[in-house]
């Protein structure tokens, strides 16, 4: 069974009166270990597609399996379940502002009413895992572009998700840090099994994963094995 | 999310707003203060007012008047005469004493100085029975027997400053000066009497019964002077308290007179002033009610506000996989503990200010407690707000129930917010 399955998605918003038609039928397959890049310039509807892999949002048309549920029948509650076990990294890495980087990626266990020793302990294995050893109780403001996604890579892995959304994961961040972030991201995928997908415009990231999907015009126009 | 981290998350993010909290919190604080220290103080006043009632008449005592008592009531179109007692002594059991009290307005004269008292005409020994407690001589004795010119005094009048610096005394000369009008001409008539008894300070209001600024004169000696047969009042002296005979005697009393006088018992001028002293509470304890209420608006108000600045916080607790209901709990939280510090600090505050209040009313009370200050000065009483436990909790409840529904509209719109759509808010 693959991990995500998308058919026919469609997502059409309203820009006052005129309908974007941001995705218009996308078919997607995801296979547990699969470490998949999805390209496309700016307005292609890769942003969009993630986030209804990440059930964000809904699709207008179309559906989603993740491990074979459907989740088009899924309550807000059975959503707000589902996300606790997919791991979102953003493009602009979302942190609380006025917690540390520790109980920035405690917050997610904390929602999963973890108790509060073990969340600590794992937070700081994982705050380990990515570098940050030293920065654990600095707040976000105090960390540079590249610490603060490897701390929102880190709690993106807090609930052991079935898999990691990274929306633009080097799109803040100078190249140099850009690189040992892609770095940490394959080590993830190789030695750990974590499946990923990444949204990207950058064809050297693209080239680093196992599989590029290209995007363009809310349509997937082609596949390739890296 | 379990209760503890909702809490500690909703802490964490009021402690990084501390002014606008604070702020907030003090509106909270101001409405619970008023209504504390509003319904404490009404509560020991009335206390205080009826505590002077029931020292000023005996329990087992009623009034009959022609005179309108109460709201909305009228005088009666017809007079009582002093005799009347008669009838009420013959006809009715249960009854032990009646007697009449004529009272009239006149000025009593010391040296160059004039006052106005209040004077009274009673059987001397039948109002010190009736009144045992109250009309006691300090100084002289209250005759059984009185000669026309015997004058009793209240000890407001013997000692106006409540200092001791006596100015009438017994066996002094006392002259009461009483004007009347015939047609155009305004006649001045005095009475001279020698002072035979100093009452013993009584407080309280003296509404019917003997007062601190009284001057009683054999009822004899009114009747002439005051060239009357007509009674502003009849006492009655009940054989027993109980209500029943209360009631019985009244409803008789009232028969005897063709309904046509007013029978006033005790019990039912205390009913008359707890109910009009509720209403007034009740009054100041709701425009207290609406200050909370405006400080509620300031807690939805704020709560809006951060909502606003929040959306994409939301948005990311949110895609971390909370539930609405948490999102809900994490903003209630963060009013209720606003409410709940608010409110705390509210009752105690409240309960200083009314303490303080009542030491400023005492003090200006006592400041005013002179001579002629009128029959109804408290003479410096001391009011002692009363914070009952049911005023705690009911500030309490009130201060929690308004912060819950003026809090629940925003976090009801924080916990609806849909995540994609939050997190792409700046």
């Amino acid at each position: 069974m693959s991990i995500v399955e998308t058919i026919n998605l469609k997502k059409t918003y309203m820009l006052g009166n005129i309908p974007v038609h941001a995705l218009r039928g996308v078919n997607l397959i995801v296979e547990q270990g699969d470490f998949i890049t999805i390209l496309g310039p700016s307005g292609s509807g890769k942003s969009t597609l993630l986030n209804m892999i990440g059930v964000l949002d809904k699709p207008t048309e179309g559906k989603i399996f993740i491990e074979g549920v459907d989740v088009s029948n899924l309550s807000d509650n059975g959503l707000a379940d589902l996300r606790r076990r997919i791991g979102f990294v953003f493009q602009f890495f979302n942190m609380i502002p006025r917690l540390t980087a520790c109980k920035n990626v405690e917050l997610p266990m904390s929602v999963s009413n973890v108790n509060r020793s073990e969340r600590k302990k794992r937070a700081e294995e994982l705050l380990e895992t990515v570098g940050l050893k030293d920065r654990i109780n600095h707040k976000p403001a105090e960390l540079s572009g590249g610490e603060r996604q490897r701390v929102a890579i880190a709690r993106a892995l807090a609930n052991h998700p079935k898999f990691l959304l990274m929306d633009e994961p080097t799109g803040n961040i100078d190249s140099k840090t850009a690189y040992e972030i892609i770095e940490l991201i394959k080590k993830l995928n190789e030695e750990k099994g974590v499946t990923i997908i990444i949204v990207t415009h950058d064809q050297n990231i693209a080239k680093q994963t196992k599989r590029t999907v290209q995007m363009l015009d809310g349509l997937i126009v082609s596949e390739t094995v890296n | 999310m379990n209760m503890r981290d909702i809490g500690s998350y909703a802490f964490d993010a009021i402690r990084l707003r501390k002014f606008r909290t604070g702020l907030t919190t003090l509106g909270i604080v101001i409405g619970i203060a008023a209504i504390v220290a509003l319904l404490s103080l009404g509560q020991g006043f009335q206390n205080v007012i009826t505590e002077q009632i029931e020292t000023g008449f005996a329990t087992n005592t009623l009034t009959v008047t022609t005179q309108g008592f109460g709201m909305g009531q009228s005088g009666s179109d017809i007079p009582l005469f002093v005799n009347d007692t008669q009838r009420i002594d013959d006809e009715l059991e249960d009854v032990q004493i009646s007697m009449a009290v004529i009272q009239k307005t006149c000025i009593l004269k010391i040296g160059e100085d004039t006052f106005q008292v209040i004077v009274r005409g009673v059987d001397f020994s039948k109002y010190a029975s009736v009144y045992n407690t109250a009309f006691i001589a300090e100084e002289g004795t209250i005759p059984q027997n009185p000669d026309d010119e015997m004058v009793i005094i209240g000890a407001m009048i013997s000692n106006p400053g409540g200092n001791g610096s006596i100015i009438r005394n017994v066996n002094d000369q006392i002259e009461l000066i009483w004007t009347t009008r015939s047609g155009f001409t305004i006649k001045n008539e005095t009475y001279t009497g020698t002072i035979v008894a100093v009452l013993s300070e009584i407080g309280g209001f003296g509404m019917s019964g003997p007062s601190d600024t009284g001057v009683y004169i054999p009822i004899s000696k009114a009747q002439s002077f005051f060239n009357t047969n007509e009674t502003n009042t009849i006492i009655v002296q009940l054989t027993n308290s109980d209500e029943e005979t209360i009631e019985n005697v009244s409803e008789a009393i009232k028969n005897i007179f063709n309904d046509k006088v007013q029978v006033i018992s005790p019990t039912a001028i205390l009913n008359i002033i707890t109910t009009t002293f509720s209403t007034i509470e009740l009054f100041l304890a709701g425009i207290a009610g609406i200050s909370l209420l405006v400080a509620g608006i300031g807690i939805m108000n704020i709560m809006i506000v951060s909502l606003m600045e929040r959306t994409r916080e939301i948005g990311i607790l949110k895609a971390l996989g909370m539930k609405n209901r948490t999102v809900l709990s994490i903003f209630l939280s963060e009013s209720v503990i606003v409410g709940l510090i608010g409110t705390a600090i509210g009752i105690v505050l409240g309960w200083v200010l009314a303490i303080g209040a009542s030491k400023v009313l005492a003090g200006f009370s006592g400041g005013q407690g002179g001579f002629g200050g009128g029959q109804m000065m408290t003479g410096g009483m001391p009011i002692s707000p009363v914070v009952t436990s049911t005023v705690i909790l009911g500030a309490f409840a009130f201060g929690l129930i308004i912060t819950v529904i003026f809090a629940l509209y925003p976090a009801w719109r924080a916990s609806r917010l849909k995540p994609v759509e939050a997190l792409r808010s700046e």
